[in-house]
């Protein structure tokens, strides 16, 4: 017999929450001054390289309260491609760009005066990480490149210096999705760096006959991922064969950062694709084992490798531990390791709903974010083929296509209308509060086109559905609280940037609370400081400032 | 085997004493694979001895081993004038025949001499496709997989299904089965939105129309649209409620859909109607997994493995067996598992996903 009251509020819930998804989730919009042309520059030799960009950040750089946008680009590719390999970065066309966001929610494009226009000729972009590295209480970036990647120092001003010599982190390869984490405590955020395969354009190969497509992974050799170490004064030291990170190759795409076992180290997972993908562990000692096969978050259910693209690492059924999604390609589906506890996981795609609603798709950034502020985490996907003329190849497949929203359902995902009509060969997303109105926003990136800036004023006009936002600021821990297990009324984040595929979201952790007005909040910092705050009022912008000490 | 012939028929035919010394010399420079002295010898033989069939078999047979099938045919021919009954000659005239492309010509040589797997070939060659298909079986029971005969009886089959087929779209081309079989045809040929119609077409026809929405129900199941799939399948199964294909697929449609315990259901059904099939056994232990039901999925998958022990599917299986013994905390079993599950995968990487294969990327 159900309780009376519990009644009353399910049958709110279903007026509040129900009556949204009727309504698209996203308006799509085209802001004012965000004028960006994602430049991946396809030839006729299909360089792998071509069809992999591009990374977008969300991140408040002036400190304004008000999210702006960098969005990586790629390059000119020739064809064929010259050597020395020179992607004409020092053309306008082809800059990563600074977009302010302004108080009417118009763009200005601040590139050059913040001293991010080219991003060096030899370099054809790809990702972007964000994270205060200095804990100067500004964001910093991190580019990734297929060449060398950069570094670039939030100087407080507006402006952005080029530090990577200084800090050595410039890799080189073929760099993908990079993410900012503190994997020692130390307080002070390191950097990990996926890399794709060695790979370079005199070594490309034209694959799939005479449709001439992008090649498998399978067809260049692996190659290991790096970490490096935050040595606290603007270096950071390659830790990568000392941490164990290098003793396994792969063909990494993605990355994700949470503490699956609650042991108080943050860990790594690494999407891979068309191999098994990796768990690395952290053993809290600055090394990491890779457990994944063990662990069952390796391969598929019925133990097949997968084409592992993008990646998030946050809890989507409320059950206080990190679980990991892993967006893949068509006849795969995309991949749910739900974490059992016990460093365990099991594989559950199909109990989720995620047979049917993505088996006939690619994947590439995704996100679960609460859309429909219901106190449940929904899932985001950029859906788009790899291979541009594969309608050529397979009928049944498309190479543009709308992105993928799903609404959870006490851990089951429905689709729903997400406003998105244009198919579009989307790559990276990341997600945040574009307008501060307490709904979650994305930002989406197109191949050879405008990002697509989605809207969510929450599907109607004065929706009584509650959140709260929180800003860590960390004083023993890291000044971004990354890393954090912030829980809100019984949901869980794990406190990081770094998102899906070549992307960084709003470092600001949401949180939708329903109907509820107040909030209980429960931070567990990277120091191990444990924080409680009772009582806090619904629909509001919170900073939770990290105690200097643990109260009794 | 034919030179074994030609040395008893030797036996009973004495040539003259001048044809029986270059009789001799031929078979020597033949032993030594001199063929063209061996030839000349031959030759000698035949107008030493012109009814003497063995010097003509000889010449003829020595032609053959030189790969000169054309020259081969006259003394062979030749031969048989001499000899009407001669087995050795009617066995080579019928391969130097065949190999030169007079398929018709050959048959009867061929089938004096039962030489079933040249005479199933020239038949697939004159088009009398279901006396080739007969003979070949014939020479498949005599010599089980040999692959020259596995694959001239594989051809054989296909061009008489493809006879057939091509009389019943000529004849009936409004037919139900003609629909039918254009579906088949786009199927193979991954032209889907045309064997939908096709098969849409022959249901509307004949609604009842055994195993097309089984068909149907493949199309959409390889198009990922599992709804329609399943909707295809359950036409299938209640239209043939004794069919474990149907039920198999139909299981396998649900649990795609997330559907396990109805999925679980029909593969039980599935494996009702015809117990042990690897593939539902499969199914049925991964429904049962999902369901929380640990004790049914072991012996669903402890069941495949006593079934098949070094397959995908046991490799499948096994990893199966790994989760579930991870989840209930039996970390050796669950090692032991993955080990095994490693073993069959031969130290390398796991296969891809089902249809990853074919498809680039």
């Amino acid at each position: 017999m159900l309780n009376p009251l519990l009644r009353v509020v399910s049958v709110m819930t279903l007026v509040l929450f129900g009556a949204a998804l009727a309504a698209p989730v996203f308006k799509v919009n085209q802001p004012r001054g965000l004028d960006f042309t994602l430049q991946n520059s396809p030839t006729p030799q299909k360089y792998l390289i071509e069809t992999m960009p591009g990374g977008v950040a969300l991140l408040d750089y002036n400190n304004d309260g008000l999210l702006d946008i960098f969005l990586v680009n790629g390059g000119r590719v020739t064809s064929p491609m010259q050597t020395p390999e020179d992607f004409d970065r020092h053309d306008p066309k082809y800059w990563n760009r600074l977009f302010r966001q302004n108080k009417d929610g118009s763009f200005t494009d601040v590139t050059e005066q913040a001293g991010l226009a080219n991003a060096g000729d030899g370099n054809y972009g790809m990702g972007v990480a964000v994270g205060d590295y200095d804990n100067d209480g500004y964001p910093d970036l991190y580019v990734t490149s297929y060449g060398k990647n950069i570094l670039y120092h939030n100087n407080g001003d507006g402006t952005f210096t080029d530090v990577t010599a200084k800090a050595g982190v410039a890799a080189g390869g073929w760099s993908v999705s990079a993410g900012f984490f503190d994997y020692d405590n130390d307080g002070k955020l390191d950097l990990f760096v996926t890399r794709y395969m060695d790979w370079d354009t005199k070594h490309n190969k034209d694959c799939g006959g005479n449709y001439h497509t992008y090649c498998p992974p399978e067809e260049f050799p692996a190659t290991t991922n790096i970490l490096y170490h935050n040595n606290g004064d603007g270096t950071f030291t390659d830790v990568s064969q000392r941490s164990g990170i290098a003793a396994k190759k792969g063909r990494a795409l993605g990355v994700g950062f949470a503490d699956y076992d609650g042991d108080g180290f943050t860990d790594i997972f690494v999407s891979n694709d068309g191999m098994q993908q990796y768990l690395y562990h952290n053993n809290g000692n600055g090394t990491f084992s890779e457990v994944a096969l063990e662990a069952g978050a390796a391969l598929s259910e019925d133990g097949r490798r997968m084409s592992g693209m993008g990646v998030v690492f946050q809890d989507y059924d409320n059950d206080g531990r990190p679980d990991i999604m892993v967006t893949l390609l068509p006849r795969e589906i995309y991949g749910v390791y739900h974490n059992d506890g016990g460093g365990s996981f099991s594989y559950r795609s199909l109990e989720t709903g995620l047979g049917v609603l993505s088996s006939g798709s690619s994947g590439w950034s995704l996100g679960l974010e609460d859309f429909d502020n219901d106190g449940w985490k929904d899932l985001f996907v950029a859906q788009a083929h790899v291979l541009d003329n594969v309608e050529s190849i397979d009928p049944s497949l498309h190479y543009l296509d709308t992105p993928l929203v799903a609404m959870n359902h006490n851990s089951r995902f429905e689709r729903v209308d997400s406003g998105v009509t244009t198919p579009v060969a989307a790559r990276g997303a990341a997600f945040g509060d574009l307008n501060n109105d307490g709904w979650q926003d994305v930002v989406m990136t197109c191949l050879g086109g405008h990002p697509q800036v989605l809207m969510n004023d929450g599907g109607k006009e004065g929706s009584k559905a509650h959140w709260l936002v929180i800003t860590l600021r960390g004083t023993r821990s890291n000044r971004d609280g990354y890393g954090a297990r912030v829980q809100v009324n019984g949901q869980t984040r794990f406190a990081t940037a770094t998102v899906g595929y070549l992307s960084a979201s709003d470092k600001r952790l949401h949180f939708g609370l329903g109907t509820a007005e107040n909030a209980k909040v429960e931070v567990v910092w990277p120091s191990g400081i444990h924080q409680t705050l009772n009582d806090v009022h619904a629909d509001q912008f919170l900073e939770v400032r990290e105690p200097e000490k643990q109260n009794r | 085997m034919t030179r074994a012939l030609l040395l008893l028929w030797f036996a009973f035919h004495t040539p003259t004493p001048e044809a029986a010394e270059h009789m001799q010399a031929g078979m020597a420079a033949d032993k030594q694979r001199q063929f063209d002295v061996a030839i000349a010898e031959y030759r000698k033989v035949t107008e030493l001895d012109p009814a003497f069939a063995d010097g003509f078999i000889s010449l003829g047979q020595a032609y053959m081993e030189k790969h000169d099938y054309g020259s081969a045919i006259a003394p062979l021919k030749r031969a048989l004038e001499v000899d009407p009954d001669s087995t050795p000659a009617h066995q080579l005239l019928g391969y130097a025949l065949l190999v030169q492309g007079y398929a018709a010509e050959a048959i009867p040589h061929l089938e004096r001499a039962q030489e079933k797997t040249a005479l199933g070939i020239a038949q697939i060659q004159a088009g009398q496709l279901p006396e080739a298909v007969a003979n070949l079986q014939a020479a498949l029971n005599a010599r089980p997989n040999d692959p020259d005969i596995l694959y001239y009886l594989g051809r054989a089959s296909g061009l008489l299904s493809k006879q057939s087929i091509d009389t019943l779209l000529g004849g009936y081309p409004d037919s139900p089965r003609a629909h039918q079989a254009m579906g088949e045809n786009y199927f193979v040929l991954r032209q889907m939105p045309e064997a939908e119609k096709e098969y849409l077409d022959a249901l509307r026809l004949r609604p009842d129309i055994p195993e097309v929405h089984l068909e149907l129900g493949e199309v959409y199941a390889g198009a990922f649209q599992w709804p329609k799939a399943e909707e295809e399948f359950r036409a299938q199964a209640k239209l043939q409620p004794g069919n474990a294909e149907a039920a198999y697929r139909l299981g396998a449609a649900l649990l795609e859909q997330g559907k396990v315990h109805e999925a679980r259901m029909e593969l039980l059904r599935a494996d009702k109607l015809m117990p042990d099939m690897p593939e539902t056994l499969y199914s049925l232990g991964k429904s049962a997994s999902l369901e929380g039901d640990a004790a049914a999925a072991e012996k669903a998958w402890t069941k495949l493995l006593s079934i098949e022990k070094e397959s995908s599917l046991a490799a499948q299986a096994h990893f199966g067996l790994a989760g579930l013994y991870r989840k209930q905390g039996k970390t050796a079993a669950a090692q032991h598992e993955i080990r095994e599950f490693q073993r069959l995968q031969g130290g390398s990487a796991p296969p891809p996903a089902p249809g990853k294969e074919e498809s680039p990327h």
